[in-house]
């Protein structure tokens, strides 16, 4: 009784430690089949003779989408005119074939005139007679004199080119005598470096100048007053214009430190 | 452990590297920063030997010499000495090649040049000035001049080209080469008015009172000389026309009259007069009738000098608090405003766009105290001065140029009255040179 009893134990003992060994192995199996698989794939960045570091190799230039080449119809501070582009010819649709159309008696309406319709252009078109830039004032004209002093830069632009070139002697002594009386002193020592403000004035036979007035102001009234300060101290003026009547000439008094 | 080592080692070295490169770019951000000048720079003016076109090189040389000179002492423009401008004279537009002068050593940005010679009997100089730097148009202006062939006309020509250079490129400055100095010529125990060029050259007499002249004033219009002069009724006002060549009619009235100064619209003219028993400044009109006094002190009240920008003012000399100090007011002797706080002031001279006065100073006055008398230049509006002669010795009676750059002064190196010449400076003191040789005193520069 009792060997069976032990014969029927060891029996059931043994099944429990066979389900434990495979369940061992099971496992052991799995974890190397994990680990295996794992192994295999690649990390970012890995390398298989160095691993841990990342590889980056020169290259002479960096491929870039390609500029768009230069604007040729754009007359930018250039000596010779060039010739005006030919206004692109509208985009107009094609007139719908009367057919396509349903024309419906009574109401004509949006879906009748929507094909129609030209979409307006996404640019302002070049105006074909103009010879001013379409980008930028300032790039129209070289300056004709650039003084500089203590605390700023004075350029000198003369809106009669011909004249400019003619007489570039005569506009330098414009510039030359405006700055030497410009006194950036006058200036609030609190004025944000690069403000600049534009002023216009004409220069009559005699050589007074006339009819000063701030064309750009700078937003910084101390600027503004003592860039017309300076043209108001010129007594003698800049001597007789060398031809003409009157030029008309702006000038660009940039603050800096 | 060796690894670890470096690392730590090469972090250092990394450290130090940064450390390096913060320090240059904090260098970097603060530039040293050099500030040119706090106007604008002159202009650098060649002048160019003229050609002689078959004629007397004796004008050319004149011509030459007068023109540099003008140029010169225009103190506007940066002169080329004659040792650095190329050998070859170009004497037309057609010879100028603009390459020799733009270049080093000259570096000129404009050249004045030109040929002269006499033909058929007139002295003829075509005179051109070119902008270097402009070469597709060079020119900026040409002159031709026709004189009578003589040293003087030669100088002539000279003053006007060099004018015609100032007022084109100074700016708006008038020339002042064809203005005359007046002055008084000691000789012989009299006083003489003699006149000369502003150069000093061309000195010669223009009264012969054979008596005492004093402190000649040229009229606005260049037509008369106001002096003063000793006669049968003491010191009386005198007015000389220079059309006529003769004394024209100014009343005389009793005490010293001395001081004449003319003003600016040529009408009236004011002096001091002591008629009235003290030394007053009166004002009347140019034959010295409706004489009206405008000054009501005790003291002495002398040198008047009228604002010749607006004619509304007058500065003179007052001694009215004890030694003689410089004062300004109003033409009709209103609004009265001391300038000077102290020292000995004397013959004061108001500048032509009336900002200024230039006046002889003596600002420790006193036996024993420092310093001599000086001339001095004060802004009227602040009332500060600097002074602009130092050490040559007295100086007084300055003189403004027409043109308020130049001053003209009488200077006695030893004190001595009879050792007075006139010199010659720019208004801030530099390029003093003398006009004349010694026995001349109280200039007076002509008004254009």
């Amino acid at each position: 009784m009792s060997t069976y009893a032990i014969d029927d134990r060891e029996d059931k003992l043994r099944g429990g430690l066979f389900g434990a060994i495979a369940l061992h192995v099971l496992l052991a199996a799995a974890l190397v089949a994990v680990a295996l698989l794992r192994h295999t794939t690649q990390h970012w960045g890995e390398h298989s003779s160095e691993t841990g570091a990342i590889q980056a190799s020169m290259v002479s230039a960096i491929p870039l989408p390609q500029k768009a080449p230069p604007v040729d119809n754009s007359v930018l501070a250039s000596e010779d005119v060039s010739k005006a582009p030919t206004p692109p010819k509208e985009a107009t649709q094609p007139p719908p074939r009367p057919m396509d159309v349903l024309i419906k008696a009574k109401t004509p309406d949006k879906a009748a005139i929507k094909p129609n319709t030209v979409t307006p252009p996404k640019h302002p078109q070049p105006t074909p007679d103009s010879r001013k830039a379409t980008s930028g004032e300032a790039a129209t004209q070289l300056p004709q004199s650039i003084e500089d002093v203590t605390h700023g830069t004075a350029t000198l632009t003369v809106q009669n080119r011909t004249f400019g070139d003619r007489y570039a002697y005569y506009l330098e002594i414009v510039g030359r005598t405006v700055s030497q009386n410009w006194f950036t002193q006058e200036i609030d020592p609190r004025t944000p470096v690069g403000r600049s403000v534009t002023v216009t004035f004409d220069v009559d036979r005699d050589g007074m100048p006339t009819n000063v007035r701030i064309q750009t102001p700078s937003g910084v009234p101390s600027l503004d007053n003592s860039a017309l300060h300076a043209l108001q101290r010129i007594e003698n003026g800049f001597g007789p214009l060398p031809a003409g009547n009157q030029i008309t000439i702006s000038d660009t008094f940039e603050y800096h430190r | 452990m060796m690894t670890s080592g470096f690392l730590r080692w090469r972090t250092g070295l990394t450290a130090v590297a940064f450390s390096f490169l913060a320090a240059t770019s904090a260098l970097a951000q603060s530039p040293f920063q050099i500030v040119t000048s706090s106007g604008a720079g002159s202009i650098r003016l060649a002048a160019a030997n003229f050609k002689a076109t078959g004629g007397d090189p004796a004008y050319q040389h004149t011509f030459d010499t007068v023109l540099f000179s003008d140029l010169e002492s225009a103190g506007i423009f940066d002169l080329v000495a004659k040792s650095l401008i190329p050998t070859a004279t170009p004497g037309s537009p057609s010879e100028m090649s603009l390459g020799q002068w733009s270049a080093a050593p000259a570096s000129a940005q404009m050249v004045a040049f030109g040929n002269l010679g006499v033909q058929g009997g007139r002295l003829v100089v075509n005179g051109f000035l070119d902008d270097v730097r402009n070469t597709q148009y060079p020119q900026v202006f040409a002159r031709q001049y026709s004189e009578e062939p003589s040293e003087d006309s030669a100088r002539q020509i000279a003053h006007r080209f060099a004018d015609e250079i100032i007022l084109r490129l100074g700016g708006g400055t008038l020339g002042i080469a064809e203005t005359k100095i007046f002055y008084v010529k000691l000789g012989g125990g009299n006083k003489e008015i003699w006149m000369m060029d502003y150069d000093g050259a061309n000195q010669h007499a223009v009264t012969h009172l054979g008596t005492i002249a004093l402190s000649p004033r040229i009229s606005p219009d260049n037509s008369r000389i106001a002096f003063s002069a000793l006669d049968k009724n003491g010191f009386q006002i005198k007015m000389w026309s220079m059309l006529l060549g003769r004394l024209v009619n100014f009343s005389s009235a009793g005490g010293a009259n001395l001081s004449p100064a003319w003003a600016p619209n040529g009408q009236q003219i004011a002096f001091s007069s002591s008629r009235t028993g003290d030394p007053e400044i009166w004002v009347s009109d140019t034959s010295g009738n409706i004489a009206h006094r405008i000054t009501s002190f005790v003291g002495p009240d002398v040198s008047p000098s009228w604002n010749p920008r607006t004619g509304a003012q007058i500065a003179w000399i007052s001694g009215r608090t004890g030694l003689p100090q410089l004062y300004i007011m109003d033409a009709d002797g209103s609004n009265v405003q001391r300038m000077t706080d102290g020292g000995y002031a004397t013959s004061v001279s108001w500048s032509p766009n009336g900002q200024f006065l230039a006046f002889a100073w003596d600002r420790k006055y006193g036996p024993g105290a420092p310093g001599g008398q000086d001339i001095y230049v004060m802004e009227i509006a602040t009332k500060r001065w600097i002074q602009l002669t130092h050490d040559i010795g007295r100086c007084d009676f300055p003189s403004w140029s027409p043109d308020g750059r130049h001053i003209v002064f009488s200077n006695s190196e030893d004190g001595h009255d009879s050792h007075d010449r006139i010199m010659s400076m720019l208004a801030d003191g530099t390029q003093q040179h003398a006009l004349t040789g010694t026995g001349a005193d109280m200039p007076n520069w002509s008004w254009k």
